[in-house]
C-alpha cells in the first residue's frame, strides 16, 4: 500500500505540490496522470526518498522508503531513462544493484530474460536505444521481485511491442496481488492498463477514483482528463 | 537487537561490495589508472635521464627523489580518479538507481569512499613504486646501496598522499556533482592556486592539504625550517580529507538527489 498524505513540495517561491493525497492499493494498477510539469515525478521522487517533502508524508506500507529493511525487495522503481552509466554494460549495471541487496548473480540473468534484454546484456548501456534503456530500468526494478512497483512514464520510448508487453506484464503483477503505481502523460496508452486513476494538474489532485468513475459520461479517459483538468483549474478551453 | 546489528553489518558489507563493483566495472577508472601509470613511467624516465647527467655518487635519497619527482604531475591522475568515482553517479540518472537500492545515504557514501580507498592504495603503490624502481634500475650503478626501509617509508607515504588526494577529489566531486567544475576547481587549486600562494601565505602554507601531504613522502630540504615530519604531514592532509568527506556526506544527506 502506498499512501501519499497532504504532500507539499516547494522550491524557493515555487510550489510544486500543494498538499496532495491519494493511495495506491494492492492488487490494483494505479495510473498517476497529468501533463508534463504537473508534479508526477516530484511525487514519485519523494515517495522513493530521492527528494524531501516540505511537509506531509509519502509512505510505503506505513514507512518512509529509507526506513524499509529491504528496499529492493519491497519496491521496484524505474524513472525516466535507464538510470545506468553509459559506459557500463547492462549486465554489470544490474550486478552492482543485485550486490547491494545481497541477491545472487543468477537473478540478474533471470530479470534480463524477463525483459528480453539478454541479447544486449554484454553491450554498453550508451549503445542502447531508448526502449532498451527502459527495459534495463525495468529489469533493475524487478531484481528483488518486489510486491510494489513504482514506474515513472514506463511506456515512454517503448515500441508498440514493448508497450503491449508492459501492459500485459503490469496487469499480471496486479492480478497476483501486487501494487503498481505508474505515472504517464499519455492517456491513451494507460486506459487499457489501469484500475484506478489519479489526475494531477499544477501540483493539485483534480480527480481520484476507479477508471470507470473517472471516465464517467465521457467517451474516453483522454476526454475525461481534459474536461476535469480544465474545470478544476478554471481554464476556459 | 543482536539480529539488527548483524543485519546492519551485512547491509554495510553489501554496500561496500556494490560500490567496489561499480568502480571496477567502469572502464574510465581503469583507463585513468593505465594512463597515469604510463605517463608516470615516461616522466620517471625523463627525470632519471636528467638525474643521471650529474649523478656521480648519488645516494639512495637521490634515487627516491628522482623516482618520486613525477608525483606533482601524477596527482592529476588521482584527482581525475576521485572525481570520476563521485561524478559518474550523476551520469544518466544513476544516482536514482543508487539511492533506491541503498537509501541509507550516509552509509552508502561512506562505503563509496572506503571502496575508492581499497582500489586506490594498491594502484598508487604500484604506480609510485614503478617510477622509483625504474630510477633504481637506471641509477643503481651510480648510487650507493639503497636503503630498503627509507624506500618503503617513502612509497607508503606517496601511496598515502595519492589516496588522500583521491578522497578529497571524490568529496569535492560529490559536492559539485558535475565533472567539469570539479576538475576545474581541483586542477586550479593543485596546479595554480597552491603553488602561487607560497610567497604570500608562508605561515599557513604548510597546512594546505597538498603541501602538508608532500611531507608524507619527500625528504624536506635541509634549509626548510618549517618542515613537517611525515606523521605531521599525514595528520594534516588526513584531517583535510576527513573534513571534505564529512562535508560531502552532510550535503548528500540533506539535498534532493
Amino acid at each position: 500500500m502506498l499512501t501519499i498524505d497532504h504532500l507539499v513540495k516547494r522550491r524557493g517561491a515555487h510550489e510544486i505540490l500543494s498538499g496532495i493525497s491519494f493511495q495506491a492499493r494492492p492488487g490494483r494498477v494505479t495510473g498517476f496522470l497529468g501533463p508534463n510539469g504537473a508534479g508526477k515525478s516530484s511525487t514519485l521522487r519523494i515517495l522513493l526518498g530521492l527528494d524531501r517533502a516540505t511537509s506531509g508524508s509519502a509512505l510505503i506500507n506505513g514507512k518512509p522508503f529509507a526506513q524499509l529493511a529491504n528496499p529492493l525487495m519491497t519496491v521496484g522503481a524505474a524513472f525516466d531513462g535507464s538510470g545506468a552509466h553509459g559506459m557500463r554494460t547492462g549486465r554489470a549495471h544490474l550486478r552492482w544493484i543485485a550486490r547491494a541487496a545481497g541477491l545472487p548473480r543468477s537473478r540478474v540473468e533471470e530479470v534480463l530474460d524477463m525483459v528480453g534484454l539478454t541479447y544486449a546484456a554484454g553491450k554498453r548501456v550508451g549503445s542502447y536505444s531508448l526502449g532498451m534503456g527502459r527495459r534495463l530500468a525495468l529489469a533493475a526494478a524487478l531484481l528483488g521481485d518486489p510486491p510494489i512497483l513504482v514506474l515513472d512514464e514506463p511506456v515512454n520510448g517503448l515500441d508498440p511491442e514493448g508497450i503491449r508487453w508492459i501492459r500485459t506484464f503490469l496487469r499480471e503483477r496486479a492480478e497476483f496481488g501486487n501494487t503498481v503505481l505508474l505515472s504517464s502523460h499519455l492517456m491513451g496508452e494507460l486506459a487499457e492498463t489501469v484500475d484506478d486513476v489519479v489526475i494531477i494538474k499544477r501540483g493539485k489532485i483534480v480527480a481520484d477514483g476507479a477508471l470507470e468513475e473517472i471516465i464517467g459520461t465521457h467517451s474516453t479517459l483522454e476526454d475525461a482528463f481534459f474536461a476535469l483538468t480544465a474545470e478544476r483549474a478554471g481554464d476556459t478551453g | 537487537m543482536r539480529a539488527s546489528v548483524v543485519s546492519s553489518s551485512r547491509k554495510i558489507m553489501h554496500m561496500l561490495g556494490s560500490e567496489l563493483e561499480k568502480l571496477v566495472t567502469l572502464p574510465l577508472i581503469w583507463l585513468t589508472l593505465i594512463v597515469a601509470f604510463l605517463a608516470n613511467m615516461v616522466l620517471a624516465a625523463a627525470f632519471t635521464s636528467a638525474g643521471l647527467q650529474g649523478a656521480s655518487g648519488a645516494g639512495a635519497q637521490s634515487i627516491l627523489n628522482t623516482g618520486l619527482a613525477s608525483m606533482g604531475y601524477l596527482q592529476a591522475g588521482f584527482i581525475i580518479l576521485g572525481i570520476l568515482a563521485a561524478c559518474s553517479e550523476y551520469e544518466n540518472g544513476q544516482i536514482r538507481t543508487t539511492l533506491t537500492a541503498m537509501p541509507w545515504r550516509g552509509y552508502q557514501l561512506s562505503m563509496k569512499y572506503v571502496a575508492l580507498a581499497i582500489l586506490t592504495v594498491p594502484a598508487a603503490l604500484i604506480i609510485a613504486a614503478s617510477g622509483v624502481f625504474y630510477s633504481f634500475m637506471m641509477m643503481k650503478d651510480a648510487a650507493a646501496a639503497i636503503e630498503m626501509d627509507k624506500m618503503i617509508e617513502a612509497l607508503a607515504g606517496a601511496a598515502g598522499y595519492l589516496t588522500i588526494t583521491t578522497l578529497i577529489s571524490a568529496a569535492i566531486g560529490a559536492l559539485l556533482r558535475r565533472t567539469t567544475p570539479a576538475l576545474a576547481l581541483l586542477i586550479g587549486y593543485y596546479f595554480i592556486v597552491s603553488p602561487l600562494s607560497e610567497p604570500y601565505l608562508p605561515r599557513i602554507f604548510n597546512y594546505f592539504p597538498d603541501i602538508a601531504g608532500h611531507y608524507m613522502y619527500m625528504k624536506p630540504a635541509s634549509d626548510d625550517i618549517n618542515a613537517l615530519t611525515p606523521m605531521q604531514g599525514t595528520g594534516i592532509a588526513g584531517i583535510w580529507a576527513i573534513i571534505f568527506m564529512a562535508g560531502a556526506i552532510a550535503a548528500y544527506r540533506r539535498r534532493d538527489a
